[in-house]
């Protein structure tokens, strides 16, 4: 027996002093924290993605079955449905398996497993981490060859009616999204390849209480600047509330760190270098986010014991908050309440605040459709045809907006020749219009849309800044404050690469 | 060769019943051990991600994906950001606190239920119920009783709930014991009184159960004797209970280092109050919170978790072997 | 009689008399005001200050208890009452330990059937009421019809438990009769290698489980929930113990009367095991409708969730307030989960506590 302890402890002794040793190795890994964001949205394309055609492109008449999963509810399964009829009768050979999984996660937790048995399906709802976690087995279908100057960008198929169809995408085609949009597609390492197209997007815009602002005289606030200063006005008129919400701690992070221009994170290098986002210029903009916090100015959905702050735009009672900025995929929960049957405020909608109002910057969120690679290229190509076909359909995109919340990716005058989804622009107010209200908003803003690379350990860096910034509110005052954030800029980078090796 | 009294007829017939259990077994529990100790000390270096990445499966498929033999998933697991040492420390801190404190509680409870006659089957029976309930489900009702209630998220709690409430008919105020910015000691009290309650039952059947077969010659002499209660609880129920003590404390300590579903049953897949998911991560949690994405990690920290409580088990047979009298 | 020996019996009869007045003022004040203000912190002071003068009145009976039997009392009976009354005590102290433990182990039951009907407005009030004022019972129907899909949750529990516990049972009656009954090479060998399993960890297989049922394709199916857990070790352990106490002529008799193997065993061993099987049956089940970790790994689908599973990560906010917990819906869904592990423990009582004390394992 006494052997035996002595056996375990004499290896576990080694074991640990093996693992120390080589802790000491890791850690001295390249750490470059000092270089430039490289502006991966800015990347000229590659002309080809590996694909190649077969003889004779794609076959109209061999049947060929594909998959589509994604996590449309029942009203937008219907107007699917109906679009991939009328697919069916431009290519009555492409027969289209749509099927629902759960949510985002599931779809993406289901096609992870399938990958490993290469067993994937054509074409899925993703986003742009779990497109770099696929492509961790190369499984997804770089778009190039079809783009504009791609490959095979000039390709085309005849179909039976005797038309000719683009297979390609049409430079016409491609200036109907929106840049922002259009660019998270080829956010992946050296931003080269486009693996995704935007399917339905949503960001974030600033809901206010119009009625407060017109009877107090104030103006509703471009900049951080001017949102403080506002926010001491509102404290002063009611000192009760709290003037300022916003719902994700993660977007405010990333969101200012591309309005400040400061690091975030990197798609390529060691594990030290993709998380860049412990730096002066975030930690500084951190403090001063701590600094308005414990002034009262503002709060947040996890801060707000994890729900949405509009709940405090639409509260009637203390604590309200008067500015609030969330989701244009959740407008309609900042419809102002009815009180006696009447609204108890209108609401407007406006940009969030910026640094530089010149240039602004919104996040871009929401699903795309990417394709993963097959043995069947005709499998690719049908695959290829209907994600083309759903993404630039005016009237898919205006029936799946009005449905969902989300907004179309493609710009607004294209948008506006569809007589349903002008109809629902029209409509834009700021009490029972406030959904088409903020739509409008986005769209307007297109120049603004920006995303964050996606990699393996992307989405655990977005959580965990989002985490920082609590545990930098966590303060109870001035005094602990540094000490706080730097506690947690130090936490958050540490778990991030914990995570990815 | 050996020699055989009674030829040994029922060769074949013997391991067609066997089959189904030697096939399950075999995929399920005897690869695994191989398998499990091979990958812990599989990694690659991937110039992708540029960094000591444990084996996971999908990437494994992957032809052009090599695999080395080396320390580094123990290293990963035991240095950079510390979730897992946050995990060690947590599980090591709630057994170290658990086992001991249900321990004496179920010894007294036995003895106790012991000398009664009475209400013995309606006590024992009400001790047990913890025991048939749902782990998960009853710790989402201790996550009720100890969480404040608001009636909109921001204002003040309406309730300080139902704990705080008993507490504060004793001049206690209201502590906030799992709710956004609550301390690291309040959540780890919660937790001990959900493992202890929950625990008491299985010590307690073990315990009566020896209590019962414990001969009682032994405490007529002592009565004959003039020996106080207390000397013969110390000097004949302890050693006579000895075995069974040991037997719960070691399942304790087994127990106590696996435990996963309190935590999840109070805090959630989170693992933590809000705002600090991951505090109360546990040996077990860090493992299954792994294996989907790096089943590199999750071996070796699977493997450290066998390591410790092989050696508590051993340490605790040693010691036992010692004080214990069979 | 002896004048002082009766006003020694008259003070004593004061004195009680004041003593049991006032622990029951106290007590009655104490629940009265746990009744009207629970919130008030004297409440608790009022109700241990009742007790204490309780526990005290009744020590003060106790010894001098002696003082009113009256005269003609020998040393050895006096001696003798005076053990008695110790005894008493002690086991008035018993019965309070006891007590007090069964009110704080039944505490959590009861709070959670009362929330359960609660409605939202009176879970939220600052002093929490003891009895509901007004029940509501679509929470529990809510569990039903709403996103939580308890109907559904049930039905994948019950099949995973059904199906997985009937093939179980096949299993380890066979290879427990392998084990009892016959004689092959390696089976002392075997056995003890099985019995060498169970000292391991199930972390350590679960990693690997993982890889080969995602190499299946089982993820998400009933399968993945069923088969790597058919064989307990364990099981088959407490069967040939059974087994083995069967007495060997039976096997030799009928063997005699050229029954078969299989025969004899659903004739004679079953029957005679049938304890041991129960037990089984019911971990096993229980294991089904408790198991968690797994479940939430692999088969984590609307159309294969289990029950404990569906009800950790089902959203149970209020409507229009996301975030917000409708307790008292939590509480309702809770109860339904727990009645059915009550009304077996009701029924199978002395089985499920045969099997516990022999594993030391849940489930």
């Amino acid at each position: 027996m006494k052997n035996k302890i002595g056996a375990i402890i004499l290896a576990s002794t080694m074991l640990c002093t093996v693992a120390v040793g080589f802790t000491g190795c890791i850690q001295e890994g390249e750490i470059n924290n000092g270089s430039t964001v490289d502006d991966l949205a800015n990347v000229p394309l590659a002309t080809s993605g590996g694909f190649v055609m077969p003889e004779g492109g794609f076959d109209i008449t061999k049947p060929v079955e594909i998959t589509f999963y994604h996590t449309m509810g029942k009203v937008l399964q219907e107007k699917l449905d109906y679009q991939l009829e009328l697919f069916k009768e431009l290519f009555p050979n492409i027969t289209v398996k749509a099927s629902k999984y759960g949510n985002y996660d599931d779809v993406h937790t289901q096609i992870s497993t399938e990958i490993s048995a290469s067993n994937q399906p054509n074409i899925a709802y993703c986003y742009g981490d779990h497109v770099a976690d696929y492509n961790v087995s190369n499984a997804v279908f770089a778009m190039n060859d079809f783009l504009p100057g791609g490959t095979y960008a000039n390709e085309t198929v005849t179909l039976e009616s005797g038309k000719v169809y683009n297979l390609g995408l049409t430079e016409a085609e491609q200036k109907m999204f929106i840049e922002g949009f259009y660019n998270e597609g080829h956010m992946f390492d050296d931003g080269k390849m486009m693996y995704m197209l935007p399917f339905a997007k949503s960001t974030e815009v600033m809901f206010y209480n119009k009625d407060f602002f017109e009877d107090n005289n104030l103006k509703v606030p471009t900049t951080w600047d001017e949102l403080w200063d506002t926010c001491e006005r509102i404290l002063e008129i009611d000192p009760e509330c709290i003037p300022f919400g916003y719902d994700s701690e993660s977007n405010l992070f990333i969101t200012l760190c591309e309005q400040n221009d400061s690091a975030y994170t990197y798609p390529t290098g060691t594990a030290v270098n993709r998380f860049r986002f412990d730096n002066e210029k975030n930690r500084a903009f951190v403090q001063s986010l701590t600094k308005n916090f414990l002034n009262g100015y503002f709060t947040t959905q996890e801060l707000n014991n994890g729900t949405y702050t509009s709940n405090l735009f639409t509260s009637l009672v203390e604590p309200k908050c008067y500015m609030c900025v969330g989701s244009t995929a959740g407008g309609q929960y900042q419809k102002p309440p009815l009180v006696n049957g009447e609204y108890a405020f209108e609401a407007g909608i406006a940009q969030i605040p910026q640094v530089d109002p010149a240039h602004p910057k919104a996040i871009s969120q929401g699903p795309s459709v990417c394709i993963f690679k097959d043995k069947d290229p005709q499998k690719v190509l049908a695959s290829w045809l209907l994600v083309k076909y759903l993404t630039t359909n005016i009237e898919f995109q205006a029936d799946f907006s009005i449905d969902s919340g989300y907004m179309p990716p493609i710009k607004m005058e294209y948008m506006e020749t569809c007589e349903a989804y002008k109809a629902q622009l029209d409509e834009a107010n700021g009490t029972t219009g406030i959904a088409a209200l903020s739509a409008k908003m986005c769209l307007e803003q297109k120049d603004a849309y920006f995303t964050s690379p996606a990699f393996v350990g992307s989405s655990k860096a977005r959580t965990e800044v989002g985490l920082l910034i609590q545990a930098a509110f966590d303060a109870q005052n001035l005094e602990e404050m540094d000490e706080k954030i730097d506690q947690a800029f130090k936490d958050a980078v540490n778990r991030c690469i914990d995570f990815i090796t | 060769m050996s020699k055989t009294k009674e030829k040994p007829k029922n060769n074949l017939r013997a391991w067609l019943y066997l089959t189904p259990a030697i096939v399950i077994l075999l995929v399920f529990t005897v690869w695994p051990i191989i398998n499990t100790i091979r990958i812990a000390f599989l990694c690659r270096w991937d110039s992708n991600l540029a960094a000591v990445v444990g084996y996971d499966y999908q990437t494994a498929m992957n032809p052009n994906i090599h695999y080395q033999f080396g320390f580094n998933n123990f290293v990963n697991v035991l240095s950079a950001g510390n979730s897992f040492l946050t995990a060690l420390g947590n599980t090591m801190l709630l057994t170290v606190l658990t086992v001991p404190i249900s321990t004496m509680l179920a010894l007294l409870i036995a003895v106790a239920l012991n000398s009664i006659k009475p209400l013995k089957k309606v006590f024992q029976t009400i001790f047990f119920l913890p025991y048939v309930t749902n782990a998960i489900a009853i710790g989402m009702v201790f996550a009720a009783m100890f969480s404040m209630v608001r009636r909109t998220p921001t204002t003040d709690p309406t309730s300080v709930g139902i704990i705080n409430n008993l507490f504060g008919l004793f001049g206690g105020s209201p502590v906030n014991w799992m709710d956004r910015g609550s301390s690291y000691w309040a959540n780890i009290a919660v937790l001990v009184i959900y493992i202890v309650w929950n625990a008491l039952p299985f010590k307690i059947l073990v315990l009566l159960g020896g209590l019962q077969s414990v001969n009682k010659q032994y405490y007529d002499a002592a009565k004959v004797d003039g020996a106080s209660r207390w000397r013969i609880f110390w000097r004949i129920t302890v050693p006579m209970l000895s075995p069974m003590i040991a037997y719960v404390v070691i399942t304790g300590f087994i127990g106590g280092f696996k435990e996963y579903t309190s935590v999840v049953g109070i805090f959630g897949d989170d693992m933590g109050p809000y705002g600090k998911p991951g505090r109360l991560d546990t040996m077990v949690g860090f493992i299954y919170n792994s294996i989907p994405h790096n089943q590199g990690k999750a071996s070796a920290a699977a493997l450290i978790l066998f390591v410790i409580i092989f050696a508590v088990t051993m340490i605790n047979l040693y010691v036992s072997k010692k004080k214990v009298h069979y | 009689m002896k004048r002082s020996e009766t006003s020694a019996r008259k003070i004593c009869i004061v004195v009680m008399g004041l003593f049991g007045a006032l622990a029951a003022v106290m007590l009655l004040t104490a629940i009265c005001i746990f009744c009207l203000a629970p919130a008030a912190k004297w409440a608790g002071f009022c109700l241990i200050a009742g007790a204490v003068v309780a526990v005290a009145f009744l020590l003060f009976f106790a010894y001098n208890l002696g003082k009113f039997a009256g005269e003609n009392e020998d040393a050895i009976t006096a001696a003798a009452r005076r053990q008695k009354i110790k005894k008493v005590l002690i086991y008035i102290g018993i019965y309070t330990f006891l007590t007090v433990i069964a009110i704080t182990v039944l505490f959590p039951f009861y709070f959670m059937l009362i929330s359960s009907v609660k409605t939202v407005d009176e879970y939220q009030l600052a002093t929490p009421t003891l009895w509901p004022r007004e029940f509501r019972w679509s929470t529990y129907a809510a569990a039903f019809t709403g996103d939580l899909h308890l109907g559904r949750l049930f039905l994948n529990t019950v099949i995973v438990g059904v199906v997985s516990t009937l093939l179980s049972l096949v299993v380890t009656v066979l290879s427990a009769y392998a084990f009892a009954r016959l004689e092959f090479r390696g089976k002392n060998v075997l056995f003890a290698l099985l019995l060498a399993t169970m000292m391991i960890p199930g972390e350590l297989f679960t990693v690997t489980n993982y890889i080969t049922v995602s190499a299946f394709h089982w993820l998400h199916t009933f399968a993945v929930l069923i088969v790597p857990f058919l064989v307990s070790v364990f099981y088959i352990y407490l069967l040939r113990q059974n087994f083995m106490q069967i007495p060997n002529e039976l096997y030799l008799a009928a063997k005699v009367d050229g029954t078969s193997d299989l025969k004899y065993l659903w004739k004679v061993m079953i029957p005679l095991s049938a304890p041991t099987l129960i037990s089984i049956t019911i971990l096993k089940m229980m294991g089904s409708w408790n198991s968690y970790m797994w479940p939430q790994l692999v088969a984590n689908d609307t159309l294969h969730r289990l029950v404990t599973v569906g009800i950790r990560q089902a959203d149970f906010s209020i409507s229009g307030q996301p975030g917000m917990t409708d307790f008292p819906a939590q509480m309702a869904a809770i109860v339904l989960v727990t009645i059915p592990l009550l009304l077996v423990f009701i029924f199978f009582r002395k089985y499920i506590m045969r099997g516990v004390s022999r594993s030391g394992i849940k489930g």
